[in-house]
C-alpha cells in the first residue's frame, strides 16, 4: 500500500531504469543454491580428518545472505535484460566472496589474508587458474578440493551463461549461437536456461566423470603411479571448465605422459562449443560438426601453433622426441583453451616460444565452450569484416554480407564483435599499465613483458603468467592493488566484458 | 479429315497477357474473356471475335453464370496472383474436367504446385519464363532468341548474321556451305521477307536466320556466326527486382557469373544475402564513374531489368557507350520494344509475351507438345506428333511440298533425328516444324 503513496514534489529520488529488487531477489536465490556446493569439501574434510567447519560456516553464511537478498528483493517471475546484466555481474562477484570464506576461516598461512583469499576464489569461479599458493602440498585436502570445485561450479555457470543467457543479451558473437539450439527456440529465458542447463550439464558431468575414471584407472593400473583417486578427480574438476588449478605443485609435470595426453584430449573437447559437442556426441550429427567453420579454425590454430612450438623447442634443444611433441602440444592446447595447465616451466623457454604462448592467450576457446578470452568465432568474424573493408576500398558500391557457416551475420553482430575486441584490448592495456605502475612503486620488479602477460592471462582466464608468476611460481608476491586488479580482470574477462562494463554507464541506471 | 478440335477457352484477365493469349487463340477456338474493366474488354472485342463478359473471375457465382462448366481450358492470367489462384480453384470446382492454368509470380505458389499441393494443372510465372528466355539467349552466343524442344535434344536458335561471321556459311550457296552436323537452316529473314531456304539460297550479312539442330550444333553455329564471342562468364544485370533476381538465379544455375546492380539499399542487401555467388552493387546503374570503376564495359552481356523502361533505355545506351557488346532489355510497355531496338539494344524480352506464349501452349492441339514464337509471334515452331492418316507419312523429305513450313527435326522412339532429304516421315514421328503463325493451324491439320 505504501508504494502507492505520492511522494512530495521536489524531493523525488531519481527513477532507476533497472528493477533493482528483482535483480537482487534472483541473485539471492542463486546464491542460496550455490551455498550447497560447500558441503562437498566439508564431507572430504571429514574423510581426511580435517576440520569441516570452515565449509559449513561458509555454507551457512552464503545461505543466510542469499535468503536475506531474497527478502530485500522481490520475487519476479520474469526478468528483463537490464536486470540480467546485473544478476550475472553480481553473482560472479558474490560467488568469489563466498568462495573466499573457507580459505579465511581455515587459517591456512598462505590463504588467510582477505585479498589473497579473494584472488584465489575469483580465480576459481572465473575458471582462470592463477594462484597465490607457493607451496600447494602444504594445504589441506579439503581446501584443495574446494579450489578445484570452485572452478568446476564456475564452469557450470559459464555453460548456462554462454549458451542461454548471453545470446539473449546480444553480447558480441554469441547471438549466432541462438540458432544452434533449435529445440529451445521461442521459449522464455527461464525455460531456455532450464532446458539448456539440463542437457549440457549432464554432458559436462559425464565428460568430467569419464576423465576422472580414465585417470583413476591409470593410477590403479600402475601407468601413472602418482595418480590417486583424489588427484584424478581434482584434474577432472579443473579440466572441463578450462580452469587450471592443480592440487600438486608443478601442475601436470608430476604425472605420467599417458595422463598428460588424455588431459590434452579433454582440454581440446572443453574448448569446443558445448552445443556442438552435445549434437555430435549425443545426437551423432558428425557432418555438421565437420562443416562448422569455428571448429575448423579452432583445430587449425591448435595444429599450426603446436607444429610451430614443437619445432622451436626441439630446435632449441629444450626437449626431444615424444617429450618435445608432448610439451609443445600440451602447452599450446592448455593456453589456447585458457585452461592453464603446464607440463614444464614454459616461462623459461626462449623468447619466441614464450611470445607465441602469450599470443595464444588472446585466441581463446570456441564460443559456447567453457574457454574464455576473445574466442575463435570473434577472430573469424573480425577477420572477415576486415577482409570486406579491404575489398570495399576497391569496390565502394559492392554489398558484401559476412557469412558464418553459410548464414548471413547481422551487421549489428559484427559491430558488437568489433566493440568487444576494442574493449578487450583497451582493458588489457589498462590492466597491464596498472600492474606495471603498481609493481614499479611497491615491488617486486617485473619486466614489462611480465606485466603484459599477467594482464593477458587473467583477462583471458588462462592462469599462469611469466617470470615469478610462471608455471612453477605464483602471484603471491604481487602487491595488493595488482592482485585486486588481476581479480577484476578475471571477472571482466569471464563475463565477456560487456555485461560488466555496461553497468558502469550512466544509461544503464537512468531512464534518461 | 480430322478437324482441329475446337476448344472452349475461358481467359480470366484482359490485360496485356490476356490480350496476347486471345490474339494467338481466337482464330481457331471459342474464347470467352472475363474482366472487371469494361474498357479493356471493349478493346479486345473490337479487335477479336471473342465473347467478353464484365465479371469477377475470383467469384464462383460469376464463373458459374459465365458458363465455365462447359470450358475445356481455363487460363487465369490477371496481374494479381491471388485472383488467379482463386479463379483456378473455383474453375476446378465448377468444371472438374477442364485444364486450368494460372499465372503467378509468387515463388511460394510455384513450389506448392510442384509439391502437388495446389489443385491446378499448370502454373506459369512471368519472372521465370523471362529468366528462361534470357538465359537461353545468353547461353548461346550471337543468338537473338532460342528455345529448346524434345527434352533438350533439339534447339531452335535465331541468329543475326554480321560482317564478322565466318565465310564457311556466309556468302555462299547453302549446298556449298560448311554447315555444322545435325542442323538445318529453317529460315532466312531479310527485312520483311522470309524464305524457307533451298540449296541455292545464300546467307548474307545483315540477315537473320533460324536454325534447328542439336545443342552442339547450336553452339557451333554461334561460333561460326560470332567467332569473336567467348564463353559467357560475366553478365551484368541492372535492377534486382523480381525479374532481375529470377534471371540471376537462372544464370547462376548455369554456372554463368553474375553482377547485379540495385539502387535500393535494403533490396541490394537482401539480394546480396540471397545470392552468395553473385556480386551485388548498391548504386544507380546510371553513374558513369561506377561503370568505369567496375569495368562494366568488359561484361559479355548486360540485362536491363529495372522497373522503368525509360531508365532501362538510358542505362542500356550508357552501357553500350562503355563498351558492353550485348544488351538485353525487359519490355514493360509495348512501345518500348521499338525504342529499345532503335537505341541498338540487341534483344528485347517482353515478360507478358513470354508468359502468354507459355500459356498458349496449353491451348494447342493435344498432339502438340510445345509451341514457341519467333520474331514477335510472326513465326511459330511446333512440336507435333504425326497421325497415320497424314498425307505426308511415307513421303521423302525432298518430295514434300513446301507450304510455308519446314520440318527441322523428328523425334523417333524418343531420340532426335535431323532428317536428310532421302529420309521418310513415319506415322507416330514427333516432328518439330517451323512455320509462319498464320499457317500453324494448317500445319497441325495436315500432319
Amino acid at each position: 500500500m505504501n508504494q502507492h503513496k505520492r511522494r512530495p514534489p521536489g524531493r523525488r529520488s531519481p527513477r532507476l531504469a533497472v528493477d533493482l529488487r528483482a535483480a537482487l531477489g534472483l541473485t539471492g536465490t542463486l546464491l542460496k543454491f550455490l551455498s550447497v556446493s560447500a558441503l562437498v569439501p566439508a564431507g572430504v574434510a571429514i574423510l581426511y580428518h580435517e576440520s569441516p567447519w570452515p565449509f559449513a560456516a561458509a555454507s551457512v553464511i552464503a545461505f543466510g545472505a542469499g535468503l536475506g537478498l531474497e527478502r530485500v528483493g522481490a520475487h519476479a517471475t520474469t526478468i528483463g535484460f537490464r536486470e540480467a546484466y546485473l544478476v550475472v555481474a553480481l553473482i560472479w562477484l558474490l560467488a568469489a566472496v563466498f568462495g573466499a570464506i573457507p580459505y579465511l576461516l581455515s587459517g591456512d598461512p598462505q590463504l588467510d589474508r582477505p585479498v589473497d583469499a579473494f584472488f584465489e576464489s575469483m580465480s576459481g569461479f572465473s575458471t582462470t587458474g592463477s594462484s597465490i599458493l607457493t607451496n600447494v602440498e602444504a594445504v589441506d585436502h579439503s581446501l584443495l578440493l574446494w579450489r578445484q570445485l570452485t572452478q568446476w561450479v564456475g564452469g557450470m555457470g559459464i555453460i548456462v551463461l554462454a549458451l542461454a543467457v548471453l545470446p539473449r543479451l546480444r553480447v558480441g558473437g554469441r547471438q549466432l549461437l541462438e540458432s544452434e539450439m533449435p529445440d529451445t527456440e521461442g521459449d522464455s529465458l527461464a525455460e531456455r536456461i532450464r532446458t539448456t542447463a539440463r542437457r549440457l550439464w549432464l554432458l559436462y558431468v559425464a565428460l568430467s566423470v569419464a576423465l576422472a575414471c580414465v585417470l583413476a584407472l591409470f593410477g590403479v593400473a600402475g601407468i601413472d603411479r602418482r595418480m590417486g583417486l583424489f588427484e584424478a578427480v581434482s584434474v577432472a574438476l579443473a579440466t572441463l571448465p578450462t580452469g587450471g588449478f592443480m592440487p600438486v605443485s608443478g601442475s601436470l609435470a608430476q604425472f605420467a605422459a599417458a595422463s598428460q595426453w588424455v588431459v590434452v584430449v579433454f582440454m581440446v573437447i572443453a574448448g569446443i562449443n558445448f552445443a556442438l559437442v552435445y549434437r555430435t556426441l549425443v545426437r551423432r550429427r558428425w557432418r555438421r560438426a565437420a562443416a562448422d567453420q569455428e571448429l575448423r579454425l579452432y583445430l587449425g590454430i591448435l595444429a599450426l601453433a603446436s607444429i610451430a612450438l614443437v619445432t622451436k623447442i626441439w630446435a632449441d634443444g629444450l626437449a626431444t622426441g615424444e617429450a618435445a611433441v608432448r610439451h609443445g602440444v600440451l602447452q599450446v592446447v592448455s593456453i589456447t583453451t585458457t585452461t592453464g595447465f603446464s607440463s614444464t616451466d614454459f616461462a623459461s623457454w626462449t623468447t619466441f616460444a614464450v611470445m607465441l604462448l602469450v599470443g595464444l592467450m588472446f585466441v581463446g576457446g570456441s564460443a559456447g565452450s567453457t574457454g574464455s578470452s576473445v574466442k575463435v568465432v570473434r577472430h573469424l568474424l573480425i577477420g572477415r569484416t576486415l577482409r570486406r573493408e579491404l575489398r570495399q576500398t576497391l569496390h565502394p558500391e559492392e554489398v558484401i554480407p559476412v557469412r558464418l557457416n553459410n548464414l548471413v551475420v547481422q551487421e549489428k553482430t559484427l559491430r558488437s564483435v568489433t566493440a568487444f575486441i576494442l574493449l578487450y584490448v583497451g582493458l588489457f592495456v589498462i590492466g597491464a599499465g596498472i600492474i606495471a605502475l603498481d609493481t614499479a612503486v611497491q615491488g617486486p620488479s617485473l619486466s614489462p613483458f611480465d606485466a603484459i602477460a599477467a594482464a593477458a592471462t587473467t583477462l583471458g582466464n588462462v592462469g599462469p603468467g611469466t617470470g615469478i608468476a610462471g608455471p612453477p611460481g605464483s602471484f603471491a608476491s604481487y602487491p595488493d592493488v595488482s592482485k585486486l586488479t588481476l581479480a577484476g580482470l578475471m571477472w571482466l574477462g569471464r563475463l565477456e566484458v560487456i555485461p560488466v562494463v555496461v553497468l558502469m554507464t550512466r544509461n544503464y541506471w537512468r531512464v534518461r | 479429315m480430322y478437324p482441329a478440335p475446337a476448344v472452349k477457352i475461358f481467359v480470366i484477365g484482359a490485360g496485356q497477357v490476356g490480350s496476347t493469349i486471345v490474339d494467338a487463340l481466337h482464330g481457331e477456338h471459342e474464347v470467352t474473356v472475363l474482366d472487371l474493366d469494361p474498357a479493356r474488354l471493349a478493346a479486345i472485342s473490337q479487335r477479336f471475335d471473342v465473347a467478353t463478359l464484365e465479371a469477377n473471375g475470383a467469384s464462383r457465382r460469376a464463373l458459374a453464370d459465365a458458363g465455365v462448366r462447359a470450358a475445356d481450358l481455363v487460363l487465369a492470367c490477371t496481374s494479381r496472383d491471388e485472383v488467379n489462384l482463386v479463379a483456378g480453384m473455383f474453375a476446378r470446382l465448377e468444371a472438374p474436367r477442364a485444364t486450368t492454368v494460372i499465372r503467378t509470380s509468387n515463388v511460394e505458389y510455384i513450389e506448392l504446385w510442384r509439391q502437388g499441393q495446389l489443385d491446378v494443372d499448370f502454373v506459369v510465372s512471368s519472372e521465370i519464363e523471362t529468366a528462361h528466355a534470357i538465359a537461353r539467349v545468353i547461353g548461346v552466343s550471337a543468338a537473338v532468341q532460342t528455345d529448346i524442344f524434345a527434352e533438350g535434344q533439339v534447339q531452335i536458335v535465331e541468329y543475326d548474321v554480321t560482317d564478322g561471321s565466318s565465310t564457311d556459311v556466309v556468302g555462299r550457296a547453302l549446298r556449298d556451305a560448311v554447315v555444322p552436323a545435325d542442323s538445318r537452316v529453317a529460315s532466312i529473314i531479310r527485312g520483311a521477307s522470309m524464305t524457307l531456304p533451298r540449296g541455292d539460297d545464300i546467307i548474307l550479312p545483315g540477315d537473320r536466320i533460324v536454325v534447328i539442330g542439336s545443342p552442339q550444333a547450336a553452339t557451333a553455329w554461334g561460333e561460326l556466326l560470332a567467332p569473336w564471342e567467348a564463353e559467357v562468364t560475366d553478365v551484368v544485370i541492372f535492377g534486382a527486382g523480381k525479374v532481375g533476381t529470377a534471371i540471376a538465379r537462372q544464370l547462376l544455375e548455369q554456372g554463368i557469373g553474375v553482377r547485379l546492380i540495385e539502387e535500393n539499399r535494403e533490396r541490394a542487401r537482401a539480394v546480396a544475402e540471397a545470392f552468395p555467388k553473385a556480386r551485388v552493387y548498391n548504386v544507380s546503374g546510371l553513374d558513369p564513374g561506377f561503370l568505369e570503376r567496375e569495368q562494366i564495359g568488359h561484361a559479355q552481356a548486360a540485362v536491363f531489368a529495372m522497373r522503368e523502361d525509360a531508365k532501362n533505355h538510358y542505362a542500356a545506351t550508357l552501357a553500350r557507350i562503355h563498351g558492353v557488346a550485348f544488351t538485353i532489355a525487359i519490355v514493360h510497355d509495348a512501345v518500348s520494344r521499338q525504342v529499345y531496338e532503335h537505341a541498338g539494344v540487341d534483344v528485347q524480352v517482353d515478360p507478358r509475351q513470354v508468359t502468354a506464349e507459355e500459356i498458349v501452349r496449353f491451348a494447342h492441339d493435344p498432339r502438340t507438345q510445345q509451341v514457341s514464337m519467333l520474331e514477335n509471334d510472326r513465326f511459330e515452331i511446333l512440336d507435333i506428333t504425326t497421325r497415320a492418316t497424314s498425307e505426308y507419312v511415307g513421303l521423302r523429305f525432298r518430295e514434300m511440298p513446301i507450304r510455308g513450313a519446314l520440318i527441322g527435326a523428328i523425334v523417333r522412339d524418343g531420340r532426335a533425328v535431323f532428317p536428310r532429304s532421302d529420309d521418310t516421315l513415319q506415322a507416330g514421328d514427333r516432328v518439330i516444324v517451323f512455320t509462319e503463325s498464320d499457317r500453324a493451324s494448317d500445319v497441325e491439320r495436315v500432319l
